[in-house]
């Protein structure tokens, strides 16, 4: 039993309890139903999310989103709470379009049946690897793009003619697909993403992203016994060895597609603009490089790449207060939750030396990002401080503009830069 | 019931009682016990969890794993001789009591 009062490691607020039970509301508040949002839209969401959170925010931990058609959940304490909690909040939803475009992968099922697949990864995309074999790889790999990107010239996109294919050439090798190349990697990604987010239901998206996926079972296919009599470290090797399924290696590897590359590729085009939109930041890590991944993590703060995922509710239940039925379909809005303003002071700027508090941008809980060393190696070891070096006084060309767009992703869409 | 003391670094002290076979960051995250994050809920793969172990404990526990050895050298505060990664060291059994010091940063 607790002998003092307990400071929350999140929000520094102090409770007395002394069970070892989670918080439950103080015996007075009010349980309320969900506030209905329906000034929200999603074009205002795609151009800029960031102003709708502050709004939605300070009004309830969550609201139901009639374009969304989920209960959007903003507040860092319920999505922290959602995150860590698999009983009531399943990954496994009812209707799930990550399911029609990919098949059903680790991503959206609860334990045990998840850690079966989570294990099935192994030590690819850990710490120990990464350290041994894929940070070179990733250095061969930026100086080669690096390269591509100098020789096109200023003027040039620091997304399309570098980012994009170096994340994507990157994650190609992590997932073992030598009879393919990273523009097969990006074509994959984009459309059984777009088919994840297909919400609309339009036909063509599911067309594209159905083509993508039929490719990928084909490189799989052929991948997988090349694989098992020539191993080497990638998931498609350490999986032609295992009894996994070949549905489940399928739908892994394009949840492993759809999640490893324009993350990546978003956080470090948005680190850089970021950095060059706050020049007495840049100075500061360019005098001190160690600075970088403390860039890299204010980076996935302030944008997450990945801006919501969904859950839904096994039971009725009480989240910050408000009532929400069984089967609520909810969207973690994380990219709300990591601009609280309850855990991050001005949480709206990008400040690198704010004080540390733990963000949400790799999740947590059972599904706590699996490749989120390979994106802090790959990015912030690898490629942030090779940028800066390599490309002398890097600005943002004055001349086109710069777009960032996206809420469920959200990255750079267009970025030129020139350089002297 | 085993019982683990969770040293702050401004001196202050909490004794939390931790079920048979429960771990350190289970047990920190349940009694709101300051700078033990556990972000990955305890499959050794956010190094948020990380504690100091008092030195007379330390050498009682079972040895360090590879998969926890790999996130101790990802920490965000520095790793000693003494440094456990919470989420993989279960109290019960011989270990009834355990002193840890929670270190100044997890992120």
């Amino acid at each position: 039993m607790s002998t003092a009062p307990a400071t929350c490691p999140f929000t520094g607020a102090q409770s007395t309890q002394t069970s070892g039970t989670a918080p439950t509301p103080h015996a007075n508040a009010p349980v309320r139903e969900a506030p209905v949002a329906e000034w929200v839209t999603i074009e205002d969401l795609h151009r800029d999310p960031f102003p709708i959170y502050q709004r939605l925010r300070s009004e309830a931990p969550l609201h139901w989103v009639p374009a969304v058609n989920r209960y959007m959940v903003t507040s860092y304490a319920a999505c922290h709470e959602i995150e860590q909690d698999e009983t009531r909040f399943s990954a496994n939803e009812r209707n799930s379009l990550m399911k029609r475009a990919m098949g059903h992968s680790m991503l959206r099922k609860d334990n045990p049946e998840h850690q079966v697949d989570r294990d099935s990864y192994g030590a690819t995309l850990r710490p120990g690897t990464i350290k041994k074999h894929w940070n070179e790889i990733f250095a061969q790999n930026n100086e080669k793009y690096l390269g591509e990107l100098l020789a096109k010239g200023p003027g040039s996109d620091f997304v399309w003619d570098y980012a994009a294919p170096y994340t994507a050439e990157n994650l190609r090798l992590i997932c073992g697909f030598h009879n393919a190349n990273q523009q097969d990697m990006q074509r994959w990604s984009q459309t059984m993403i777009d088919g994840t987010g297909n919400y609309a239901d339009n036909p063509e998206v599911w067309d594209k992203a159905a083509a993508s996926s039929a490719e990928v079972d084909a490189a799989i296919d052929e991948m997988l016994p090349y694989l098992a009599k020539n191993p080497d470290h990638s998931l498609l090797s350490n999986l032609a060895s295992m009894p996994i399924p070949l549905e489940a290696i399928r739908a892994n590897l394009k949840m492993t597609i759809g999640g490893g590359l324009n993350e990546p590729r978003d956080v470090l085009a948005t680190t850089v603009w970021a950095l060059l939109e706050n020049p007495q930041q840049l100075q500061e890590v360019r005098q001190d490089p160690a600075l970088f991944p403390k860039a890299f993590e204010e980076s996935v703060r302030w944008v997450a790449p990945i801006g919501m995922y969904p859950r839904e509710t096994t039971q009725e239940l009480v989240l910050e207060g408000v009532r929400l039925p069984a089967g609520a379909r909810l969207g973690v809005v994380l990219g709300a939750a990591n601009r609280d303003p309850k855990v991050f002071e001005d949480p709206e700027s990008f400040n690198i030396f704010r004080e540390k508090k733990p963000h949400l941008a790799f999740g947590g809980g059972v599904h706590f990002c699996a490749g989120t060393w390979i994106a802090r190696a790959q990015v912030a070891q690898v490629a942030l401080p090779a940028v800066f070096e390599a490309l002398p006084n890097l600005r943002l060309d004055p001349t086109k503009a710069s777009i960032d767009a996206g809420w469920v992703f959200r990255g750079m869409t267009a970025m030129p830069v020139i350089w002297d | 019931m085993p019982i683990i003391t969770f040293e702050q670094s401004n001196g202050t002290a909490t004794e939390v009682e931790v079920a048979d076979g429960g771990n350190i960051m289970r047990a920190a995250v349940s009694n709101g016990i300051a700078g033990i994050v556990g972000e990955c809920g305890g499959q050794a793969m956010c190094a948020t969890c990380h504690v100091y172990v008092a030195p007379e404990d330390a050498a009682s526990l079972p040895e360090i794993s590879e998969s926890e050895d790999e996130m101790l050298d990802c920490t965000a505060a520095e790793r000693t001789e003494f440094s456990r990664l919470g989420c993989q060291v279960r109290l019960g059994g011989a270990t009834q009591q355990l002193r840890v010091t929670v270190p100044s940063d997890q992120v």
